[in-house]
């Protein structure tokens, strides 16, 4: 016996069992979805090809370009907004001299800890009108505030944007919170002794040890908003009026599986496929031109 | 020889445990019965109805068993694209929608997964004695694809005890011009809007009222020859005047969402004096607001013109069948459907539970329908609904419907924007932009439409 050698086939036996799943659940469906959109099918058994023109037509579609416009709207608040809070609440809760600071972290992150779909009805009710907590709240405290106030008609992104809000700032303060426990304390002394300022301090010592995480996190953000379904689909019921809440995987979602056009859903699910694959790369290349 | 087995952790030992005993259930399961025809169903009420008959049936026909399924309505429609896109296993009959149906009968015939019930409803009389607007969204070039379940005629739900206490006589109200004239006193806008009253429960948003209201005054989204018709004179009066509504100093609707909580709030503190009403719609209100029991009464929906239809239709159902089943099986499925769809005491116990009246017109002799109803203040509930059962417009059925109740529900919304922002509010002021808008909507629907090469090829 060959003791010591592994055999040629061994390293393969244990990949077959991933392999296959792999090949069924994905390499296929995948592969099928880019054949389907180049075909148009309508009703369950009818599918005929028709080239380029399911891209052709999205790129002409209004409907695509106000999910484009939606998911980019949310992705910026998202980046600009809910990071810059989480960035802060970590740096607020990793005081040491912070009493309770245990508590707050746990109470923050609280919220990502309930399901999406739980977050849209509770903001549906939250933001409805008349007998929402939000306007009988603010109605209340100042009673010129309309009760009727439309949040889920007329500013659907903002209620979005607050909703998502409420969920996320906590989840993502944890990576904040983890990095910042790996910034040496000696350099922030130092940096202090030599007479830096908090705001130095900060942008000199802590974000560079941070950078690496932030990065992560802008990655893993811009990721999850691009791909944002869930929350507007429970808050709003669907899309919202004039489609002011509809995104580019809820287009996809309508297109495939309430309209039934198989084809034209794939293409939008490629093009989007394509816009997450682009906004990867760039981003693993800002962060090495960073690190460098 | 087993020493490995040393070596198995706790963790390990739990799996291989797990894994013997699922594989040794999946295994061990009984077969489905061959003879057991899948029954699926979305609405509870109709399983609880059906139940003790379909009980009855396996007793007397061992050979062909029914296994009734209720799945969320969602969760039927993929399973049934699965099924007729994948071959899935899938129910031999099926209870769906009309948004379900439209979708499942596009494409070219010769693809319907659904099978053509038309020549079977004419030899057995059916077609007579189903009340002819029910079969219209099943139908598709002349074809009928399901045995219909409903009517869902439309009455004008109001506040009795607020309109008695008024002295309002609702005799008066023919029309919505009356509706809103002599219902006007009732109406409370006293600048603290936690106690502000509206008159009617409707809103820009809500695009299924729209279409009731489109289709009660003869407008819609498609002719019979499926063709688009969203830019119609009497579409564009009808989205104007609903702009009216609500909007401006003489607005008298309220946004009170059926089957919500808060819309539930705002009909039981008396801030909605009337509902739009189907049938259906008139058990939820029993089941899920027991507190206005004797403060509300039924009428016929105002018309648009004097002399104009009284009702409209909302929502609807019907008994679909696989195509793939063997002819002889679904003659046995045709005998079940008939069992089930015109038995006097389904009829009798699906009305006690949901208030929902059948289209077969030999049932409406049955004495429930004229039982007075305390919880409409002792009115014949039943009866009301039957005697506009006649009367509810045909409705036509197209792959393009959900699209077509978007683009003029945005019209409306946009209409409703431009209202307030141009301080507009009466219908002749706004009737130009609504068919500005209308128009823009008929575009829009037309253009993906003509994208579809199975359309183009009908056409």
């Amino acid at each position: 016996m060959n003791k010591g050698r592994t055999p040629a086939m061994t390293p393969w036996i244990f990949l077959i069992p991933f392999l296959l799943t792999f090949a069924v659940f994905t390499l296929y469906p995948l592969t099928q979805s880019f054949v389907l959109s180049f075909q148009q099918t309508f009703g369950p058994r009818s599918t005929v090809p028709v080239g380029f023109e399911n891209f052709r037509y999205l790129f002409t579609d209004p409907l695509f370009w106000i999910a484009l416009k939606n998911t980019v709207i949310f992705t910026l608040c998202s980046l600009f907004v809910q990071l810059p809070l989480s960035l802060g609440l970590a740096l607020l809760l990793n005081r040491p001299e912070l009493k309770g600071r245990s508590l707050f972290r746990l109470i923050f992150f609280a919220p990502s800890l309930v399901g999406l779909v739980f977050v849209g009805m509770i903001f549906s009710l939250i933001f409805e009108k008349r007998t929402g907590l939000l306007n009988v709240a603010l109605h209340a405290i100042a009673p010129a505030f309309p009760l009727e106030f439309p949040w889920l008609q007329n500013y659907v992104m903002p209620a979005l944007v607050i909703a998502a809000l409420w969920l996320y700032v906590g989840f993502n303060m944890i990576y904040f919170l983890a990095a910042l426990q790996t910034v040496p304390d000696e350099l922030v002394d130092a940096a202090g002794i030599d007479g830096a300022g908090p705001w130095d301090r900060f942008v000199h010592v802590t974000l560079p040890h941070i950078l690496p995480v932030a990065g992560f996190v802008v990655l893993l953000s811009i990721l999850g908003s691009l791909q944002l379904f869930e929350l507007p689909f429970v808050l709003l019921g669907g899309s919202g009026p004039e489609n002011r809440g509809l995104t580019l995987v809820m287009y996809l979602y309508n297109t495939g599986f309430v309209t039934g056009d198989l084809g034209y859903a794939s293409a939008i699910g490629w093009v989007l496929a394509l816009i997450l694959a682009g906004v990867t790369i760039g981003q693993r290349a800002l962060s090495r031109k960073g690190e460098e | 020889m087993f020493e490995w087995l040393r070596n198995f952790s706790l963790g390990v030992w739990a799996i291989v445990v797990l894994a013997v005993v699922s594989s040794i259930f999946i295994f061990t399961r009984p077969e489905p019965s061959s003879n057991a025809h899948a029954f699926w169903l979305f609405a509870r009420p109709h399983l609880q109805a059906y139940e003790p008959l379909i009980a009855k049936w396996n007793g007397e026909q061992p050979e062909m068993q029914i296994k009734p399924l209720l799945l969320s309505l969602p969760a039927m429609e993929r399973r049934l694209f699965s099924g007729f896109m994948a071959g899935t296993p899938m129910a031999d009959l099926f209870e769906i929608t009309q948004i379900v149906t439209a979708r499942l009968i596009s494409g070219p015939v010769e693809d319907i997964g659904l099978r053509d019930l038309t020549d079977l409803l004419t030899s057995e009389g059916l077609s007579d004695t189903i009340n002819p607007p029910s079969f219209s969204p099943w139908m598709l070039r002349g074809r009928i694809y399901g045995l219909p379940h409903d009517v869902h005629p439309v009455l004008l739900a109001y506040r009795s005890d607020l309109v008695e206490e008024a002295g309002i006589d609702v005799t008066e109200i023919e029309t919505w011009e009356d509706f809103v004239r002599v219902m006007g006193p009732l109406k409370r806008l006293d600048g603290k809007s936690a106690e502000d009253r509206y008159l009617l429960n409707i809103w820009q948003t809500n695009t299924e009222v729209l279409q009731v209201l489109l289709l009660q005054a003869g407008g819609g989204f498609f002719d019979a020859n499926l063709r688009p018709v969203l830019d119609s004179e009497v579409n564009a009066m009808v989205i104007a005047t609903i702009a009216t509504w609500c909007t401006g100093p003489n607005r008298i609707a309220i946004d009170a969402p059926e089957l919500s909580a808060s819309g539930n709030a705002l009909k039981m503190r008396g801030q909605v004096v009337a509902t739009i009403m189907p049938d259906w719609l008139a058990g939820v209100w029993k089941n899920d607001m027991p507190g206005l029991s004797g403060k509300l009464k039924l009428m016929p929906l105002p018309a648009w013109t004097k002399g104009g239809r009284r009702t409209s239709v909302m929502g609807g159902t019907m008994l679909g069948f696989n195509r793939d089943v063997p002819d002889k099986v679904f003659k046995q499925q045709w005998e079940f459907a008939k069992f089930l769809y015109r038995s006097p005491e389904i009829a009798a116990e699906m009305f006690r539970r949901s208030t929902i009246i059948p289209p077969d017109r030999n049932l409406w002799k049955l004495p429930v329908f004229d039982e007075a109803d305390p919880y409409f203040s002792d009115q014949p509930v039943g009866r009301l609904f039957i005697e506009q059962a006649p009367n509810v417009p045909l409705r036509v059925s197209s792959p393009f419907f959900n699209a077509a109740i978007e683009h003029s529900g945005q019209a409306l919304l946009r209409l409703v924007e431009y209202a307030n922002a141009n301080d507009v509010h009466t219908i002749e002021g706004l009737l130009p932009k609504s068919r500005e808008l209308l128009d823009g909507a008929q575009q829009q629907l037309m253009r993906d439409m003509q994208r579809n090469v199975f359309m183009r090829e009908d056409e």
